[in-house]
């Protein structure tokens, strides 16, 4: 009983035979192979806008918001918590730098006070789970829905708009061609990518994630591992947040709801990716692709932005099965 | 004995892992009414066998007999369903669940229209229990009985599954001596009444006092099915290994450096007011019963557990709280629970010897990955881990590696003392006896070894003096050399010199 890691000899052959197949072919081959179907199937509806330079970049442009918040999920589902407060964080991190660049605040000084909120978000989060103990949901369910609050407050429940137009372009210029939030987004994945790989912190995120008490025995100050975590969590989904709002040229209390869900989802659809079946920044970008191909090319069919929703979900459950199926099969 | 067709039969089983035998025609046959002991190291195929007789696993080839009858068990439940229940290391009972739900849980639950038939249910329960001479409080939970009182709800779940093949796998590691015993009271009840039972154990003084026959197993080949009357231990040993016995255990050492580590008057949950000393070289056992404080003990030392009051001195300086600082200052500890305490399963043997290595080998807080690396093949060279590659997860591995790798990683640190708790557990002869002579070669070095163990054969074999604790406190000290089973089992109890 061979674990289903290797993906290339099987598929290949199961792709000639077709039909039933390919339900096998997505368990041996996991989550990479559905995205590369996915780009298939919406390459073969429409070969004249699909693949073009165009629509690829808009596809890159639509996911770099959501690749910096999934980047943030991906680091708390480390240490095996999740965070329910990324959406939230990064729409009151964007109001307020928003209202302060409408107060007439510099924008170096608004971005970073946006930032700070961000990571003061996540240090509560971090206080609440690792120090007073609470669980994940409970503690990050209660800060989304006050910060929800208080980006309703900041915002006075309106949209901000009217930035200064150097704001703007953060989220709407571009460089060679290509979006800055895109380079953004490629940084602080790599940067991300980096610490949980090649840090001592980020090996300890891992180890908790793991087995707190192995770790915790080793030596690991898993209190500090979890706090540190949802700190930077926080940190970067403001990142997310105030490059959402210069890209959109305004800020408001529901921006980005769709982040935190597409985010878990995103970081789930990435576990799928690795044998070992833990969360990682090259799966969870992988789920991003998905994500954001499935979006776009369903627009280009024209496909009711509701139907979308609803088909994100079964791709959801079809990952996590695939995943789960995978285990069983060691 | 009943005469007779065997209750269950395996013939010449063959199993294969990604092409590597797990069994290669392996054989069993279990009778009603004996208790059989089903023998071998860690990786002679005893589980992936015991997986197949129970539906876990589908034999590649061989067949599998049932009252003579040939069986396939796609699943557990149709074993089950055949009256062929296994019981597993792991207690398998339910925390947040009565006992009485516990003994009938599934399909076994008296219930009328969707509800459950409370009175039935216990009354049931009342009666399988008592078949088994046992009085547990029926809607107690099962997460605050004793380890033995689990063992005892699972024993009455596989008769309410009208269980005829009874399979035991290590029902004794978590238990004590008295706890023991009447375990096999409970499981020579059910052999009088004609239950088959197959009794995994590494324990073969156990083995010898409980079972009727056994069979040795070794390289997933049968090796030899006798009655336990006619063999004899040492025979036992060189049939698993392969290979004479030998010493198990290493000649002690002169054990006489300096006081590396002492303990003042240490108060914790159990543990009251201990003094105790440890010197360089030397290897001190620590022995009571289960709940004694022993294992308390050494996760006071080791900053696992908050201290109420007291101090450790580590050559002359008090150690500061937390595991960090404890380990900073040279004592390390490898814990009791291999898999919850020891290992991560789902990581690599690399990513487990790495984690409490990584300040050592990194710089601004980057891990040096090529030091690690080097960590590691030098612990599973050192340690001879049996493994396809560093990469490997510990959870494939048999327990025995999974507990060289808790060593490799702790021994990479270059403790001064070693703190192990029962460093010996569900671990097979060769690999108990390699152990030994680790320890031994680290206390040579200069180690200070400090071992739990509730094994009192194991505790005189590899110390040099023994410390015996009963109810928190120290009730007895001996020089390992002049110690004597009866002499420790008094301290055990509570008899002072």
């Amino acid at each position: 009983m061979a674990t289903p890691a290797s993906n290339t000899p099987t598929s290949t052959v199961s792709i000639s035979a077709g039909g039933r197949s390919v339900g096998r072919l997505l368990l041996q081959s996991g989550t990479v192979v559905a995205l590369i179907l996915l780009i298939v199937f919406f390459f073969a509806m429409r070969p004249d806008v699909f693949l073009t330079f165009t629509n690829v970049r808009n596809i890159l442009y639509q996911v770099s918001i959501l690749a910096i918040i999934a980047g943030a999920q991906t680091v708390v589902m480390v240490v095996g918590d999740f965070d329910l407060s990324v959406g939230a964080t990064s729409a009151l991190a964007g109001a307020v730098t928003g209202a302060l660049l409408i107060g007439g605040v510099p924008i170096p000084m608004a971005i970073i006070v946006g930032l700070i909120v961000g990571l003061l978000i996540g240090v509560a989060n971090g206080l609440l789970i690792a120090y007073l103990r609470l669980s994940a949901f409970v503690a990050t369910l209660a800060t989304m829905t006050s910060v929800i609050g208080l980006a309703y407050l900041v915002t006075e429940g309106t949209t901000l708009f009217n930035f200064p137009a150097e704001f703007n372009n953060l989220g709407q210029g571009r460089f060679l061609e290509i979006p800055l939030p895109v380079y953004f987004a490629i940084v602080i994945s790599v940067v991300l990518w980096l610490v949980l790989r090649f840090t001592t912190a980020g090996r300890r995120w891992y180890a908790t994630g793991g087995n707190a008490e192995v770790s915790r025995l080793s030596g690991v100050n898993v209190k500090r591992a979890r706090f540190i975590a949802f700190s930077v969590a926080g940190l970067v989904s403001a990142i997310g947040g105030i490059l959402l709002a210069a890209r959109l040229g305004s800020a408001s209390a529901v921006q980005g709801e769709d982040n935190m869900m597409f985010s878990v989802a995103a970081v789930f659809l990435g576990m799928t990716v690795v044998r070992s079946g833990v969360a990682n920044l090259g799966g969870t970008m992988v789920g991003v692709a998905i994500i954001g191909v499935m979006s776009n090319g369903l627009n280009i069919l024209g496909v009711n932005a509701y139907v979308q929703q609803v088909l994100t979900g079964l791709i959801i459950i079809a990952a996590v099965t695939l995943s789960s199926l995978k285990t069983r099969e060691r | 004995m009943t005469a007779g067709v065997p209750l269950l039969e395996a013939h010449d089983i063959v199993k294969r892992f990604e092409g590597q035998y797990a069994l290669r025609g392996a054989r069993l046959e279990l009778r009603a009414g004996e208790v059989h002991a089903l023998l071998g190291e860690n990786g002679a195929g005893k589980s992936t066998l015991i997986k197949v007789l129970t539906g876990i696993y589908e034999a590649d080839s061989g067949e599998i007999r049932r009252d003579g009858q040939p069986v396939v068990f796609d699943n557990v439940r149709e074993a089950n369903r055949a009256g062929v229940v296994a019981l597993y290391q792991e207690l398998s009972t339910i925390p947040s669940l009565t006992v009485a739900e516990n003994i009938l849980l599934g399909a076994q639950m008296p219930r009328r229209g969707g509800f459950v038939q409370w009175r039935e249910l216990r009354a049931r329960a009342r009666e399988i229990l008592a078949g088994i001479n046992q009085r547990i409080p029926l809607g107690m939970l099962a997460g605050d009985l004793s380890p033995v009182q689990q063992t005892m709800v699972a024993f009455a779940r596989a008769l309410a599954l009208d269980a005829s093949v009874l399979i035991l796998d290590e029902p004794t590691a978590s238990l004590t001596d008295t706890e023991i015993e009447e375990l096999f009271k409970v499981v020579r009840t059910l052999r009088d009444r004609g239950v088959g039972i197959l009794y995994v154990s590494h324990r073969l003084e156990e083995v010898f006092e409980l079972c009727d026959r056994l069979t040795v197993m070794r390289n997933g080949e049968t090796i030899v099915t006798k009655d336990v009357a006619d063999s004899h231990i040492d025979e036992v040993i060189s049939l698993m290994v392969g290979r004479d016995a030998g010493e198990m255990y290493p000649d002690r050492g002169d054990g006489g450096g300096d006081v590396v580590l002492s303990v003042h008057a240490l108060e914790g949950r159990r543990v009251q007011g201990v003094d105790l000393e440890v010197r360089a070289g030397e290897v001190l056992g620590i022995g009571g019963l289960a709940g004694s404080g022993r294992s308390e003990l050494l996760r006071l030392i080791a900053g696992a557990q908050k201290r109420r009051g007291g101090e450790v001195l580590v050559g002359g300086e008090a150690l500061r709280p937390g595991v960090g600082a404890v380990l900073d200052a040279g004592v390390a500890l490898v814990p009791e629970e291999r898999r919850s305490q020891g290992v991560i399963v789902g990581a690599s043997i690399l990513d487990n010897i790495a984690v409490p290595n990584l300040s050592s080998a990194s710089r601004f807080g980057w891990v040096n990955t090529t030091a690690i690396a080097e960590i590691a093949r030098r612990g599973m060279a050192d340690l001879k881990i049996k493994a396809r590659s560093p990469r490997q997860h510990v959870g494939e591995l048999s327990g025995g590696n999974q507990q060289k790798v808790v060593l490799a990683k702790m021994l990479a640190r270059r403790p001064r003392v070693l703190l192990m708790d029962e460093p010996t557990r569900g671990i097979d002869v060769g690999t108990k006896a390699e152990i030994y002579r680790l320890i031994r070669r680290l206390a040579s070095e200069g180690t200070a070894v400090i071992a739990v163990s509730s094994e009192l054969p194991e505790l005189i074999g590899m110390s040099d003096r023994i410390v015996i604790m009963h109810e928190g406190r120290v009730s007895g000290e001996v020089d390992a050399a002049h110690a004597d089973d009866e002499l420790l089992l008094s301290y055990c109890y509570g008899k002072s010199e």
